[in-house]
């Protein structure tokens, strides 16, 4: 307190909470810069900012892989990349990213990079790609990054207009990380359970389940069953076999 | 140390001097190496051997910022080369020879100023045969001023026409063109290093001064370089004389001499020398052309984004690897693993921007090429290929629902759901109870999509040849989504729905 500078002693108490860095424990922070809409209006909802922060580094803790942590964000990397013309950069993917998937997303694969990068270079190339213009998002996967790293990262993404997402693995949720915003996902019946592990504001009082881009609404267990018995046991040979097809119309 | 001592005086008075053999071949390629490099300043320049670079910087006066900052940054720029100028500016070019042999560096641009600033020059900058000098000097001459005050018709006849004339071009009131420097063809340059050297981070000094040679050669002929070749050589010592080829790749063509020095720093950075290096030679393949750009208005910020980007992708480049860093690109292709291609990453043209534009500079052309020329093919072969099961109850994502019967693009029309990942390597499944196994059984959600395709290219050692698979949607018992297939080895994981 004693280093409260004249000027902002004359500060009335309504304008220091107009900063954006300032809020309320009551209610969501005011993001400097609108968000980028999720494509999930529920999710856009407890968001500050109205969407993924901008130049700001957001944690995903999935709790595995394949839960559909990336189809959370395809929207926007998609809006990102074909209506902001803005480049994505993929930084050290764990498998690699198929391109007539993410082309069917929307995403423009002419303006996505994929850079992979072992260990340490991972988080380099990161603070590279976000200091370059025309990068309008950064997705990196850094199982083991260090809390140093981190903090380098969000004060890079500062610097910045760009969205940084940083998958970690779900067990580091107990962890502290510098990220203003974290969210722990877990698959349920078809959809995505969004825990928002840390935001500007309030707590969120209940898990988010969203409904992500699936290959098909998954049905109630019973219903589906049934696909699984009626495997074609030969799939060698080359006939036209519908064995399956016919049971998913007429599931018993 | 004065010039015409006999080597055993002058040992005599430095015992520890090192004397070198002078190299008239070295000098005339060292002056060369300059004249490329004062390329970058302006395109007229003039070769006086042994010593003396005639540059005609009217016409670049504006560019730099005035005659003070060119001068500053060409005597800069040439100490940096490595050599000790002495640089004078005037408005005649022999006017600029006798201030620079003098050593007065302060510029003078107007031709009214001559007869008052060579006036001041004692005789011996003129460098006349001993015998005229002399005879000068028995005129009483001691400086140019006191030569100008002389009836130049006497001048003439008393020690021949040429000083007359001399005297005239100095002074601006005869013309005096000059040959000009015609820049060599190809552009290979070696610098030999004045002593052997082991360190990769020493070698970018002497490296950068090859590429701010390269950039003025490169500005002269209005082109660019996409890659450059520094060759180190070594010191031959016992085994044969051995090279290290150093390869520079530059996403657009360039010739900024940061961006090149930025990419090779970090070339160098990661570079082992096998033993010290003698000298380096760089070398200039293919020289793309790249047209000057006219600075906009405004100064834009979009305008670089293409720039900034292409020097991203060089920087991972450099340091990841070449191959480390891609693109994708979406084939229209039955096998998956043929349906995704990673590809050269290509800047986009910006407009307005022409260091990135050019023919080539269009990413998709090859791969829209290459698209079209597989695509006939697997018409052509289309009972080969077999894509059963298109009628599962899908929900198929929006963007795919009704692809035009038409579509240019066959992965678009792709009957089936794919995954956002897939494995480079299908992996195993076991199998219990007639279901596939991931931490659990799986449950097939849909499917079977039967892919049936490649025999083509089951002979070639690479391709991933004749399959015959069925793919499911899968989910495990932890809520993830897999993409599987049966084949005549049993169940693979292929895929994740991430």
């Amino acid at each position: 307190m004693s280093t409260i500078s004249p000027v902002s002693a004359s500060l009335t108490l309504s304008q220091i909470l107009e900063r954006s860095d300032v809020w309320r424990g009551d209610a969501l922070a005011r993001a400097p810069l609108p968000g980028v809409p999720t494509g999930f209006a529920e999710l856009d909802r407890e968001l500050p900012g109205g969407g993924w922060p901008r130049g700001s580094l957001t944690e995903i803790l999935p709790a595995r892989r394949g839960v559909g942590e990336l189809s959370l964000l395809l929207p926007a990397l998609a809006r990102i990349s074909t209506d902001e013309l803005a480049w994505l950069v993929c930084v050290a993917p764990p498998y690699p990213l198929y391109a007539p998937a993410l082309q069917a997303c929307g995403v423009d694969l002419s303006r996505l990079l994929v850079a992979s990068a072992p260990g340490r270079d991972a988080a380099w190339a990161c603070e590279r790609s976000l200091a370059a213009d025309g990068v309008g998002a950064v997705v990196t996967w850094l199982p083991e990054v260090q809390v140093r790293s981190l903090q380098r990262l969000q004060l890079a993404a500062e610097a910045s207009r760009t969205l940084l997402f940083i998958f970690r693995p779900a067990v580091c949720a107990s962890q502290a990380s510098p990220a203003p915003l974290r969210l722990v996902l877990a698959g349920e019946e078809g959809q995505v359970v969004v825990r928002l592990l840390k935001r500007r504001g309030s707590v969120q009082p209940v898990p988010l389940s969203i409904a992500i881009q699936r290959p098909l609404r998954l049905k109630s267990r019973e219903e589906s069953h049934a696909l699984a018995g009626s495997v074609p046991a030969t799939p060698a040979t080359r006939s036209v076999s519908l064995p399956a097809t016919a049971c998913c119309h007429h599931p018993s | 140390m004065l010039p015409g001592l006999r080597l055993a005086e002058a040992w005599g008075f430095l015992p520890g001097l090192s004397v070198r053999e002078r190299d008239l071949a070295r000098e005339q390629a060292a002056l060369i190496r300059l004249a490329c490099w004062a390329g970058n300043f302006t395109s007229e320049v003039s070769l006086l051997p042994p010593r003396t670079l005639l540059l005609e910087v009217a016409g670049s006066l504006r560019l730099f910022g005035g005659a003070a900052a060119l001068f500053e940054r060409v005597v800069a720029g040439c100490s940096e080369q490595g050599f000790a100028p002495q640089a004078a500016l005037a408005p005649t070019p022999l006017a600029g020879q006798w201030l620079a042999s003098a050593g007065d560096d302060r510029a003078c641009l107007d031709t009214a100023e001559l007869p008052h600033r060579l006036g001041k020059l004692p005789l011996a900058v003129l460098e006349l045969p001993a015998r005229k000098h002399a005879r000068l000097v028995g005129f009483g001459v001691r400086s140019i001023a006191d030569m100008l005050r002389l009836p130049r018709a006497g001048l003439a006849r008393r020690l021949g026409a040429d000083l007359a004339d001399d005297l005239a071009r100095a002074l601006g009131d005869l013309p005096d063109p000059r040959p000009r420097f015609v820049f060599p063809e190809r552009f290979a340059e070696r610098l030999e290093l004045p002593m052997p050297v082991d360190s990769a981070m020493a070698l970018f000094f002497a490296m950068r001064r090859l590429v701010a040679t390269l950039c003025g050669w490169l500005a002269v002929r209005a082109a660019g370089i996409r890659e450059c070749v520094f060759e180190l050589a070594h010191e031959c010592g016992r085994g044969p004389r051995s090279a290290t080829m150093l390869v520079l790749a530059f996403s657009s063509v360039t010739r900024s001499a940061e961006r090149i020095a930025r990419v090779l720093d970090e070339r160098l950075q990661r570079l082992e020398l096998p033993t010290t290096v003698l000298a380096i030679t760089l070398q200039v393949e293919a020289p793309a052309a790249l047209p000057g750009h006219a600075k906009s208005l405004f100064g834009a910020r979009g305008k670089s984004a293409g720039d900034s980007l292409a020097v991203l992708i060089e920087g991972l480049q450099a340091r990841l690897g070449k191959d480390s860093v891609h693109a994708l690109s979406a084939v229209a292709e039955h096998r998956p693993e043929n349906a995704s291609r990673r590809v050269a990453p290509t800047v986009m043209p910006f407009a307005g921007n022409p260091d990135s534009a050019g023919p080539e500079r269009f990413p998709s052309r090859r791969t829209v090429a290459r698209m079209r020329e597989r695509k006939t093919f697997g018409q052509d072969s289309g009972q080969n290929v077999r894509v059963v099961g298109a009628v599962f109850p899908l929900q198929l994502p929006a963007g795919r629902e009704s692809p035009p019967p038409s579509a240019p693009d066959v992965a678009k029309a792709a009957p089936g759901p794919r995954p956002l990942w897939l494995l480079a390597k299908p992996q195993a499944l076991d199998e219990a109870a007639g279901r596939p196994q991931y931490g659990g059984p799986l449950r097939l959600l849909c499917g079977p999509e039967r892919i049936e395709s490649g025999w083509w290219d089951a002979a070639e050692p690479d391709a991933v040849g004749d399959v015959r698979r069925d793919y499911f949607v899968a989910i495990s018992t932890s809520e993830e989504w897999l993409w599987i297939f049966r084949s005549p080895a049993g169940w693979f994981l292929h895929g994740l729905f991430a």
